[in-house]
């Protein structure tokens, strides 16, 4: 952990990650910009990783040197925006509670499984904090799932430190008294800074000290993440396990910037939430049974529906694995349930977006924004919709045709699931070779994402065994 | 070693100082008086007589003779009410311990009362809750846990009496164990095989004799059983073997009323406390109006408070008296000795200040067989009275 | 519990105007309806009364007189759906028995629970027919039974008392058994098997007393009945199918080698791993459970046993023309039913077909197709009207009828 912090100052990176420099466009395809109108058979030109036009094919002349990508059929919009996320990293939860000074930068593992599967589902932006077993837990970032070094995939750097409600250990009484008390130790560290500045200043007015001396203290470095924080200069990513607990978040959302990101179990708390001024970020798991008490009766509950209903904007979260981990499902949870599909893709693009303080750059597709989009071969509320590409600045970044891990898994019989396996393991032997070389800009950043290791076949291999081989299980 | 009760060590003085006047009380006739004398829920006397003769209750009101109503010792509670004693229809009185054989799931012969322990302190604390009599029931720790026995409570010590009906269970402290069955089908399947081997004559011994007789009809079944699944295992059982079945626990039995009616099921409740449930303390009153029969057990100290429970919450107070006396003795066969105060019963009242499902009456006394047990006697004057009373003091109602 | 409701309503009110009601013909108009086996009718009439569909038909269909009509304008109406695996219907610890490994007797109709929680959210789900079997700790865990998912008791919900034997194969009959060291010498846990040879070496046993006992009863001296051996010998007469539980290549095979040892009909069950078996499975002529195919995860191989679950597999099964079956199976993750075979469908079954893997399949695998899993005329009115094609993500079920009576609240 000796690396030095090199995104301390800069609140938006984009050094490392090189836009592509190729005019890129995307042609043919039904364009759902979001924000603007929806465009059938149109063109998206991006020129130096930004989107220069968005207009139908026949009122867009494509530069012959465009490398173009042909979408005819397909649907064409921006990459998912997760405005939270706790995946993608080693270690997310220090076992010390109060580490404000800790960033994310540091656990991102940009081999993780969870990157790989974000570009597969067309997540293009994902938010990482610290994990919610904490009290006051350090810096998160916002990056690109794509990208061989945390370097590579930052997108902003310092995006808020990240709080929790969820106790751990003792009861919630003690977890609010806790942070209350941490937040408070800050606030002393900071009024006594000042009182002790003030006083140079008057003795340096009084003569005590020389007139040419300076006052050189800085703020702690283990405390100015802290400070931003209380003095409102950076946000709060403030973890509520249930509805028991939203009092003591409202509270504090009133001294301090705060995103409320929600647990679960919410549902009896939602009326509360119409006080804030913030959008929320809901929980991956959105659709759940509530029982009764008294009746002993279950009922299906739906926070994503009664935040609608309660009129408080929100933004949705995906699952680690499973139906919640698929942008389709949770939006097709939230139509099923009765949301709005306007207000439930907004809950992934454009919502997020401004939470995260990047609406001019992802979330939509319009001029000026970053060229980060998916194509999709139908309709993205669909089940049987896939990704098949996706862009991110100019880049691509995936492509379904040569996914290894899809390929492996709808490998219908031995010779398939062998050649399935053989490919993938010789573009990690590939992988290995391109590591070795420690030149990262020759590997395009997509085939950086699968090489972690934590696949299906790597697992099956290290029972040193061939996933064909069945018979010898 | 049988450990002693404290109360052992008061116990011969106590005994010295009561054997004079049993002994006595043994051969002279007792005239019970009251206000209120309910003899049967149907039958209340105001301001009647019972004359008791030999632990039995000999005559009721103007059947008393008038010489044997000179002679007996008066005994008058004035203003307070005297009701038949209560009876628990199945009661493991603390010793579930030795009231279940915890390695065998099916035991039905096993015989309670060679569990009976006549210096249990539960035992000895009945009386003053008004329980006259109970079937001390295996617990229902077996699936087949064996033959209830009869135990009436009496003076410092019970008795023990009859074997009554076989015990069976299907709630989970049956099956929820390290040995076999762990499951309700696995349960139900022990009972099934076991009841189709005794039938066809494939099984033999003791456990299949019960088993017999409980097909036969001539010993009732008690099935410990409260939800939904357990109970209908229980009337499937009922019915496919031609059981006489009565149900103990059966707290979703609201649930399979109209079966229970039409099995003619009797229903045994755990007892009613400001802890039940809306549904459960409306249960009593919507069995009632089904025809089912039932009575309370479960917390003897519970007992009246469950019947007052359930009178506010709509049942009348002739059933809810008869679910601590007739019934409970009806459905262990033994209506002709107790459960009531009718002419050749057993002399088992208790007494109180005034209704009994009025929690306000303090309770007074309980006697058995005739005999004081616990609580006050009034001033008795043991010698013959003057023949002054009106000869037809009270009219039966 | 979620019973008493529905259960008072009709239960409890008279039960003269609840027959009316049931005798009642009903018309369900405009809607597309999906019958099951058969090609789609769009704007599509289905006529019920007294419990039965009377009529199926296209727009021009002709309306009896004094009919109730529902407009459904906009919806789909499938057949109810038939979960042919169902881990639900009683709390977990009733649906073992786990004092023996070998218990071909008990039946789990005799643990069914019809107020388990399972129940209500099975028919919120369109599902109106499940069929429980014991659960998955035994070798030969006992009798399965078919149920209709509403009824207010168990036998008023039967379809099928004794319609399968399950068998389980793997790792999970074996897992907490041990050997007698100390403790409670009467524990169940101290018992075989405990190894995967172990579980095989009980079914073979079980199978071969059971076959010496058949031979024995042709003839001089029979044997003493027994109720375990006699369920045994249904099954190796072919008057009971066995539902072996078999997630592995290896156990599949093992499956099925010992079916044909035995000359026993089997259905696989859960076979996660059936696309490595693909010709074995195609020669046995057996049909094949899928339990949860939204289980098959991105994030690696969820199977249990050691198995490897594919996308491919549903579609494969397809291809090949073998039997296959959509179910929740014994996965605590599995969606509703119609979230299962949509998943099926991404993964690239043709939608007709993943329907009809649970509707028309299920029936026909039960032996219950004159009665259920397809709509045509005489069969029971179990129905599900949804918002619109129930294999859209968004898609929810507006009313689930059994026997013509709607069991779920309107929304």
């Amino acid at each position: 952990m000796n690396r030095p912090l090199p995104f301390a100052a800069a609140a938006l990176l984009l050094a490392a990650f090189a836009p592509s420099q190729d005019v890129v466009a995307v042609k043919g395809g039904r364009i759902l910009t979001i924000t603007g109108p929806t465009i059938d058979d149109g063109v998206v030109l991006i020129e130096s990783g930004r989107i220069t036009k968005i207009a139908r094919t026949a009122d867009v002349e494509i530069p012959w040197t465009a490398k173009v990508i042909d979408a005819t059929g397909k649907v064409v919009m921006p990459t998912w925006v997760v405005a939270h996320s706790q995946a993608g990293q080693r270690g997310l939860n220090e076992n010390m509670q109060n580490v404000p000074w800790l960033s994310v930068a540091d656990a991102i593992d940009p081999a993780a499984t969870y990157f790989e599967d974000a570009l597969r589902n067309g997540v293009g932006t994902i938010h990482v904090l610290p994990g919610n077993q904490t009290l006051l837990g350090g810096t998160g970032m916002v990056v690109r799932p794509a990208g061989r070094t945390v370097e590579d995939m930052a997108v902003a750097a310092n995006t808020g430190i990240k709080l929790s409600l969820a106790s751990s250990g003792g009861g919630r009484l003690q977890q609010i008294r806790r942070l209350r008390r941490a937040i408070e130790d800050v606030r002393e560290y900071l009024a006594d800074f000042d009182r002790r500045k003030a006083e140079f200043d008057q003795e340096q007015a009084a003569g005590a000290i020389p007139a040419d001396k300076t006052w050189t203290e800085q703020i702690d470095r283990t405390k100015k993440a802290a400070c931003d924080l209380v003095q409102k200069k950076t946000k709060g990513w403030l973890f509520v396990p249930s509805a028991a607990e939203l009092d003591e978040a409202l509270r504090l959302s009133q001294q301090l910037d705060l995103v409320l990101v929600l647990g679960a179990n919410i549902d009896e708390g939602v009326m509360l939430l119409t006080k804030l001024a913030q959008p929320v970020v809901l929980d991956d798991e959105i659709e759940y049974y509530e029982t009764d008490e008294e009746t002993q009766k279950e009922h299906k509950v739906c926070t994503a529906k009664l935040l609608a209903d309660a009129g408080v904007p929100f933004a949705l979260s995906l699952g680690l694995g499973g139906p919640t981990s698929y942008p389709w499902w949770q939006l097709g949870t939230c139509v099923r349930n009765g949301v709005d599909r306007r207000l439930a893709i907004e809950a992934l693009t454009t919502v997020p977006a401004r939470l995260l303080g990047l609406q001019d750059q992802v979330g939509s597709l319009s001029e000026g924004k970053l060229g980060n989009l998916q194509i999709l071969t139908g309709d993205p509320l669909q089940a049987t919709t896939w990704v098949e590409t996706v862009v991110l600045e100019g880049n691509v970044v995936y492509q379904r045709s040569e996914d290894p891990k899809l390929k492996y898994l709808f490998a219908r019989d031995k010779d398939m699931a062998a050649k399935a396996a053989a490919d993938k393991a010789k573009d990690q032997a590939k992988a290995t070779d391109d590591a070795a070389d420690g030149d990262p800009a020759n590997r395009p950043p997509a085939k950086a994402a699968d090489g972690g290791g934590d696949g299906p076949a790597p697992k099956r291999d290290g029972d040193g065994k061939q996933p064909n081989d069945g018979g010898a299980r | 070693m049988r450990r002693l009760p404290p109360r052992a060590v008061l116990g011969p003085a106590l005994l010295a100082a009561l054997s004079a006047t049993c002994g006595l009380a043994r051969a002279q006739d007792v005239l019970l008086g009251a206000r209120r004398i309910v003899v049967a829920a149907d039958s209340v006397l105001d301001d009647g007589r019972v004359l008791i003769r030999q632990g039995k209750v000999a005559y009721v009101g103007s059947d008393i003779p008038a010489e044997a109503r000179a002679r007996a010792r008066r005994v008058d509670y004035g203003d307070a009410t005297v009701v038949p004693g209560f009876v628990l229809a199945a009661a493991t009185l603390g010793q579930e311990r030795d009231l279940a054989e915890r390695a065998l799931p099916f035991t039905p012969d096993l015989r309670a009362a060679e569990a009976f322990d006549p210096w249990h302190e539960d035992l000895l604390a009945l009386p003053q809750y008004g329980v006259t009599s109970l079937a001390l029931a295996p617990a229902p720790g077996n699936v087949a846990g064996g033959l209830a026995a009869l135990v009436k409570t009496g003076r410092d010590r019970g008795t023990v009496g009859a074997d009554l009906f076989v015990s069976l269970s299907l709630v989970p402290a049956a099956r929820d164990q390290e040995r076999p069955p762990t499951s309700l089908m696995g349960a139900v399947e022990l009972l099934r095989s076991a009841c189709d081997a005794a039938r066809t004559g494939a099984a033999t011994g003791p456990d299949a004799a019960v088993l017999r007789q409980a097909m036969q009809g001539t010993r009732s079944v008690f099935v410990y059983a409260d939800n939904f699944a357990e109970l209908n295992a229980a009337l499937d059982l009922a019915r496919d073997f031609g059981l006489r079945l009565v149900l103990v626990g059966a707290a979703d039995a609201g649930k399979v009323l109209p079966r229970l009616a039409q099995q003619q099921v009797g229903v045994v409740l755990d007892s009613l406390g400001p802890e039940a449930r809306l549904e459960q303390l409306q249960l009593p009153t919507r069995l009632a109006e089904a025809g089912v029969a039932f009575c309370f057990a479960g917390r003897p100290a519970q007992l009246r408070l469950s019947a007052a429970l359930a009178v506010h919450h709509g049942l009348d107070r002739k059933t809810a008296l008869q679910a601590l006396t007739r019934v409970p003795a009806a459905l262990l066969d033994q209506a002709a000795t107790i459960g009531s105060l009718r002419q050749g019963c057993a002399a088992d009242f208790v007494v109180f200040a005034g209704d009994p499902l009025d929690l306000g009456s303090a309770w007074v006394a309980t006697w058995v067989d005739g005999e004081l047990v616990h609580g006050t006697s009034p001033a008795a004057s043991p010698g013959p009275q003057p023949a002054a009373e009106p000869a037809a003091d009270a009219g039966v109602r | 519990m979620n019973l008493r409701l529905p259960l008072a309503l009709l239960g409890v009110l008279t039960l003269g105007s609840a027959l009316a009601a049931q005798q009642q013909t009903t018309v369900y108009t405009g809607a597309r309806i999906l019958p099951g086996g058969r090609p789609a009718i769009d704007n599509g009439v289905l006529i019920t009364a007294g419990g039965k569909i009377l009529v199926v038909g296209g727009a021009s269909t002709a309306v009896p007189e004094g009919a109730v009509t529902v407009d459904c304008a906009g919806r789909t109406i499938t057949p109810g759906l038939i979960d042919a695996s169902f881990r639900g219907g009683a709390a977990p610890n009733d649906l073992n028995e786990q004092g023996e490994e070998v218990t071909p007797q008990v039946r789990v109709l005799d643990s069914l629970d019809p107020e388990d929680r399972s129940f209500a959210r099975a028919r919120a789900a369109g599902v109106t027919t499940v069929h429980v079997m014991p659960g998955t700790r035994n070798v030969i865990g006992g009798l399965g039974c078919v149920v209709k998912t509403f009824g207010s008791d168990p036998a008023a919900m039967v379809l099928k008392d004794a319609a399968s034997l399950r068998i389980v194969m793997g790792a999970e009959p074996s897992m907490g058994n041990r050997a007698i060291r100390g403790g409670r010498v009467d524990s169940i846990y101290y018992r075989r098997p405990t190894t995967r040879m172990g579980v095989v070496w009980e079914v073979r046993k079980a199978f071969y007393e059971a076959k010496q006992a058949l031979e024995l009863t042709l003839g001089a001296a029979a044997p003493p009945p027994s109720p375990g051996r006699d369920v045994l010998a249904r099954v190796l007469r072919g008057e009971l199918t066995a539902y072996t539980t078999a997630r592995s290549e290896q156990d599949i095979r093992t499956a099925l080698r010992i079916a044909g040892e035995f000359g026993y009909q089997t259905v696989i069950e859960e076979a996660q791993d059936a696309y490595l078996v693909a010709d074995q499975l195609a020669a046995a002529k057996v049909t094949v459970l899928l339990g949860a195919p939204s289980a098959a995860q991105v994030t690696g191989p969820a199977g249990a046993d050691g198995a490897d679950p594919r996308y491919a597999t549903a579609r494969m099964l397809a291809d090949r023309g073998i039997p296959f079956v959509i179910t929740t199976g014994s996965n605590a993750a599995a969606l509703d039913l119609v979230r299962e075979a949509m998943f099926a469908v991404r993964n690239g079954v043709a939608p007709a077909m993943a329907l009809d893997a649970i509707t028309v399949a299920p029936a026909r695998l039960l032996g219950l197709d004159d009665r259920i899993g397809s709509l045509a005329a005489g069969k029971d009115a179990d129905f599900v009207v949804w918002s619109h094609d129930p294999l859209d993500p968004a898609a929810v079920a507006v009313s689930v009828h059994i026997d013509g009576k709607p069991v779920t609240a309107p929304r």
